[in-house]
């Protein structure tokens, strides 16, 4: 008797429509693939303005560049590296049946992620002050060029856009880290934790790509 | 009948299962109640919502037109002004294209037929579905509210500068309304993907997929890595309309003509998630009401991977005038012909299935027939229209509008209506009045060649399309158009009319009307809530129709998902003793 | 399950380490002085390698079924026709039309 109801907890996850647990798994794991897909031709339209206008006007980029902190740029990429980090770990103790794992390793993943929030506020309030606002606002004068603008508007997009993911990110791993102290998930069922950590890597990812294009333009 | 499979370790119990005639209970009566239908997780359920929406939508966008054509009965005012008109086109086009023939065989049909087909339960997410369904909504109420607020006059196109300065409308609430619904379409295309990949029943090989589920597979592939482009366009039409950000905008520095280049890669290949899913139930009703295989099955299976991907290489051809490199000029002028090839291939093929095929003219078949005709006149003028030398005089004129009309109504929506027709019986267990079905069909044809072949002709003689008033010369053609257009109502009624008529005192369908060999129809109509009682197994291709119907109804003893409990063996056991006694 | 893999902590480790010292190097070329274009190149080519091994170990990519990785390949293969055919309008703009 218990025997049947310990195999029915281990695969109450599975839906009606799969025929087993891996075949679910799977599933879930392409279809995140699939979405991570739309992300990149997503960020892509923003990636492809960069690029023309960059083409256009080479000079302007590398002066409005150097409003941009090459330091604290370079923290934030380290930050989200180590969340990335933290996250694998966290897959790897749902793999190990450690739930405490999980959820350590959740929290120092949503901990790096405000970090990383608040050094883009205090980024963006600093430029805020100096008037560096998007589009129609902008104010600085401390940029000989006429297209100073289009830089500045097309950096909020791309780190605000960015910025949004790792908020929506953040609530993600929060709604898991409540799952996991409840122990939803043992090495049988931890699809949530997996394709949310797909989704932390490819925020990672463009901002592996987004630093060196705004930031170390020399 | 028990058939081994030689190659896995365990042994298969497979029996013939014939389908129930006139289920007492199936998908449509198994949960009663609004809240049942509103908070359902199963494919047919979610398809049939959606079916009732964009029928609305259709209609809706239908009387824009009608009004469209009233106003165009003379070149004067008749009971519009100008900038009224600019809204009443732009919502037309915008209505069609987003709300109707983006989800219309895809969401619709699809979702319906799709999981039926590849004999599995359910697609892939079911919840993502119902989500699906839901955003397209959320999307269609911000639409409908931008309509009531201000509407919209840019075109469907959006074109800057107009949208993102000197507009008044409300392009804001339509753009945010149109990128919530884009991912309506990106998540049923990865809810198919998926399913496609990894839910088919045993045996059904790549090389076995009905071709409608190849089409649905383009779709959903062109529908995923194409609609996040429109997304972000409209994210920064948003963003320049709300703080000018300057990026479309010649007046801060920027460039129009890249938003018709992040625009029209999303748009372009929209016509194609158009048209694909319809070219696919084409292949189906051909062979089913030929009573032969398709011809050429790799043939029409790899074209439409082949459309997916060309359609993504040749958007510029809608900026021929725009201000575009010469160089990008010439280059996608060029791609623009390959892409015909595929499509091109499709209509020899399926010419092939019905020669020496046992035709029988039902209504589907009808619409086929229908598309073949109006889809090659659209077809053609398109790659007369990637013509650079022609596209400079014909651009922007009424050439253009009648091309598109011609593969998207003429070509798209018969390939709607036929699918519908065909899957009328597997959907709602009824029949419809072939008599008046025909008849609408017919009165639609002739509708609807009266509404459009006149603007092949103003187009090529100068009429601007998107003009509220022209030149005495062309009023003739407007006008005979105009009546093209109330005829083309009429026929629309009376098929609305057969079709309530057939849900409401219907003749009961069989579980297969039509003799196809598909899997769908080896199911009863409707479908039974959970599709297959037991996983069907596949033997043969989908469009075997010199096998007989008893080999396309295999299905595994539900218990223990195939393998059996003893007491099916000892039934087979038992089977098999009886047959070697006889 | 079957077909799960499980990376050891220490492998992770090593991975987050390599995607690190890779990001010095990425500030350290910034401030070599290389003439444009090569700099662009050497900038993103750094930052391919950092986010293959992202994909390839944190997301498992290369222990997954083959499919994902092409699922990959072919966003970023469409993301490259994206901006390539633009950049053929958009980088020709001046140019005359070309005699043959």
């Amino acid at each position: 008797m218990s025997q049947t109801s310990a195999i029915d907890q281990l695969t109450a996850h599975v839906q009606h429509h799969f025929v087993d647990s891996d075949q679910q798994f799977e599933s879930a794991k392409m279809g995140m693939w699939v979405f991570l897909v739309t992300e990149i031709l997503f960020f892509g339209g923003l990636f492809a303005a960069y690029i023309v206008y960059r083409a256009w006007y080479p000079d302007l980029y590398i002066m409005a560049s150097e409003q941009l902190d090459t330091f604290w740029g370079g923290v934030n990429t380290v930050v989200l590296i180590g969340s990335s980090l933290t996250v694998a770990m966290a897959i790897r103790s749902a793999q190990l049946n450690q739930q405490k794992g999980i959820v350590i390793n959740l929290l120092i993943t949503i901990a790096l992620a405000f970090v990383f929030m608040v050094i883009k506020y205090f980024e963006y309030s600093h430029k805020f002050e100096l008037g560096i606002f998007p589009g129609a606002y902008y104010t600085f004068e401390g940029i000989d060029h006429p297209q100073a603008n289009i830089f500045f508007s097309i950096y909020y997009m791309m780190t605000g856009l960015h910025g949004v993911h790792v908020i929506v990110g953040i609530g993600l791993m929060v709604w898991l880290l409540v799952k996991a102290r409840k122990g939803v998930f043992h090495s049988n069922y931890y699809t949530p934790v997996e394709i949310t950590g797909l989704y932390w890597h490819l925020v990672d990812i463009i901002w592996i790509f987004l630093f060196p294009l705004l930031y170390l333009i020399d | 009948m028990a058939t081994e499979e030689t190659a896995r370790i365990k042994k298969l119990q497979v029996q013939r299962y014939k389908p129930e005639e006139n289920p007492k209970v199936h998908f449509l009566n198994a949960e009663k109640g609004i809240w049942s239908w509103l908070t359902t997780i199963d494919h047919k359920r979610i398809g049939i919502m959606y079916l009732a929406s964009i029928a609305v939508f259709f209609f809706i966008g239908g009387m824009l037109a009608i009004l469209l054509r009233t106003e165009l009965l003379t070149p004067a005012q008749n009971f519009v002004d100008a900038n009224t008109y600019n809204q009443i086109f732009t919502l037309h086009g915008a209505i069609m294209i987003f709300f109707f023939l983006i989800p219309s065989v895809p969401a619709a049909l699809g979702n319906l037929i799709l999981p039926l087909q590849l004999g599995c339960k359910d697609v892939a997410f079911p919840r993502l579905n119902l989500a699906s369904y839901y955003i397209y909504v959320i999307g269609a109420l911000f639409t409908l509210t931008a309509i009531f607020t201000g509407g919209l006059d840019t075109g469907w196109t959006f074109y800057t500068p107009y949208s993102s300065t000197t507009s008044g409308s409300n392009v804001l609430l339509m753009t945010l309304g149109i990128f919530i619904l884009g991912f309506s379409s990106i998540l049923t295309g990865l809810n198919f993907i998926v399913t496609i990949h990894k839910l088919r029943a045993p045996g059904l090989t790549w090389s076995k997929l009905p071709l409608f589920q190849w089409s649905l597979y383009a779709t959903s592939i062109i529908q995923v890595l194409a609609t996040p482009v429109l997304a972000i366009t409209l994210l920064l039409l948003t963003m320049e309309r709300a703080l000018s950000i300057g990026i479309f905008d010649p007046n801060l520095g920027g460039d129009p003509v890249l938003y018709q280049h992040f625009f029209w890669f999303y748009s372009h290949p929209a016509v194609y998630i158009m048209i694909v899913p319809g070219f696919g139930v084409i292949s189906e009703i051909i062979s089913t009401f030929s009573k032969k295989t398709i011809f050429g099955y790799w043939a029409i299976a790899l074209s439409s991977l082949a459309i997916a991907f060309i359609g993504f290489l040749v958007w510029g051809h809608h900026m021929f005038t725009a201000g575009q490199s010469s160089l990008a000029n010439m280059v996608f002028s060029f791609l623009t012909f390959l892409v015909g090839i595929p499509t091109g291939i499709k209509i020899f093929n399926w010419l092939a299935t019905m020669y020496k095929g046992s035709i029988d003219m039902k209504t589907p078949m009808l619409y086929a027939m229908v598309f073949l005709f109006l889809f090659t006149i659209g077809g053609f003028t398109g790659i007369m229209l990637g013509a650079l030398s022609v596209d400079i005089h014909v651009h922007d004129t009424y050439y253009v509008v009648a091309h598109f009309h011609y593969v998207m109504m003429g070509g798209m929506v018969m390939a709607f209506l036929g699918g519908l027709h065909y899957w009328w019986p597997k959907m709602f267990g009824k029949m419809y009045s072939e008599y008046w079905a025909k008849i609408s069909c017919a009165i639609i044809f002739i509708g609807f060649n009266m509404t459009f072949l006149p603007q092949f002709v103003m187009g090529s003689q100068g009429m601007p399309r998107r003009y509220y008033n022209y030149i005495d010369q062309f009023q003739p053609f407007h006008q005979f158009s105009t009546i093209g257009s109330y005829v083309l109502g009429i026929g629309f009624f009376i098929m609305f009319g057969y079709l309530l008529h057939s849900l409401l005192r219907g003749k009961k369908a069989t579980a297969n009307p039509w003799g196809s060999r598909a899997l769908e129809w080896q199911v009863s109509s409707p479908a039974p809530q959970h599709n297959f009682e037991h996983t069907p197994v596949i033997i043969n291709g989908p469009y075997d129709y010199h096998k007989p119907m008893s080999e396309f109804q295999l299905g595994i003893a539900g218990s223990h998902n195939g393998h059996g409990s003893d007491a099916d063996i000892s039934q087979t056991n038992k089977e098999q003793a009886a047959d070697k006694a006889k | 399950m079957s077909g799960h893999h499980i990376s050891s902590a220490k492998f992770l480790w090593g991975v987050g380490i390599s995607l690190l010292i890779l990001t010095i190097i990425t500030v350290g070329v910034a401030f070599i002085e290389i003439p444009s274009p090569w700099n662009i190149v050497v900038a993103i080519a750094i930052a391919l390698v950092k986010a293959s091994i992202v994909a390839a170990f944190f997301m498992n990519l290369y222990w997954d079924s083959r499919f994902n990785l092409l699922l990959l390949v072919v966003g970023i293969l469409f993301f490259i026709l994206l901006i390539g055919i633009t950049l053929m309008d958009t980088l020709y703009r001046t140019d005359p039309l070309p005699s043959f």
